[in-house]
């Protein structure tokens, strides 16, 4: 009798889709990634209500310290000496764009004087909506 | 003369290093990538007008921020808790009642956050919305008031 030899498999992990698995994480990173403008350190208050803050919106943001820095949403954010610079950026960017939307980046525990003089002089640059950034309050759930 | 004839050329791409590169790719992107807060409060400010309606503060349901994050309503100390059920009886009669917050200079940011956050819950805590938030500034505050 004749004795069929037993086939030999060659070990192989097959990669052929590797490629394909890579460049669809790639168009995944490419979609999802926003350059920021603003890289100010602060620790963002929690809300329930988020609403998302449109695109190329203008950045103030004011540190713990009450350190401000601004952006036009198209450059990266410089700071600034006081609040009468806010007012002069804020009027600029005001008057080519009125409707532009301002983004209030502020640390939780900065003392409110420093968030009322910079929301006055948005407020006398005439701004028409501002975002204060927030992150997510979670809801307890009942029962 | 004897030709060699195995010379020929593939007509293949080479592909096998496409992953190392695709992979690559991917790892700049992921040490490039800050997931950030790109969402918050609107605050929509009133727009210019000639002739302001002149609220009177009797005319308002007016919320102190007092340093701590404690809240007086209307002179009354009141827990947050019960901030929107107080409202609720006075806007039922007049919806569009002004709701001013008034924050101490020294209180933090985030206890004036806290309150708008609690208004602008109303429409899924008490059924009912708080149309008119008011923020006012402290030289808007002296000098309409003072």
């Amino acid at each position: 009798m004749k004795l069929q030899k037993s086939q030999q498999f060659t070990p192989m992990i097959p990669t052929a889709s590797m490629a394909d698995i890579a460049f669809l994480l790639i168009i995944f990173f490419m979609v999802t990634i926003t350059f920021e403008v603003d890289k100010t350190q602060v620790l963002l208050p929690k809300t329930v209500i988020r609403l998302e803050v449109p695109k190329k919106a203008a950045y103030v943001s004011v540190t713990e310290q009450g350190l401000i820095k601004v952006s036009d949403g198209e450059e990266l954010s410089n700071q600034v000496n006081g609040v009468e610079d806010v007012l002069s950026f804020a009027s600029t960017v005001v008057a080519s764009n009125p409707s532009k939307p301002f983004v209030l980046k502020a640390d939780s525990n900065v003392a409110y004087d420093h968030i009322d003089k910079v929301l006055d002089a948005l407020k006398q640059a005439k701004v028409e909506v501002i975002y204060l950034l927030s992150e997510q309050q979670t809801v307890p759930v009942d029962g | 003369m004897k030709i060699n004839r195995d010379n020929k050329i593939s007509d293949e791409i080479p592909a096998s290093s496409m992953a190392d590169i695709a992979f690559l790719l991917i790892i700049y992107f992921m040490v490039t990538t800050t997931f950030t807060a790109t969402r918050g409060l609107d605050f929509g400010l009133p727009k210019e007008d000639d002739n302001p309606p002149e609220i009177e503060k009797e005319d308002s349901v007016h919320i102190q921020v007092q340093p701590g994050g404690n809240i007086v309503v209307d002179s009354k100390p009141m827990p947050l808790d019960n901030l929107l059920t107080h409202l609720e009886g006075i806007l039922k009669d007049n919806p569009t009642k002004p709701v001013i917050i008034q924050t101490d200079p020294q209180a933090s940011y985030v206890h004036m956050v806290t309150v708008l956050d609690e208004l602008r819950q109303s429409e899924d805590k008490i059924g009912m919305e708080v149309k008119n938030i008011s923020i006012p500034t402290r030289r808007e505050i002296e000098s309409f008031w003072y």
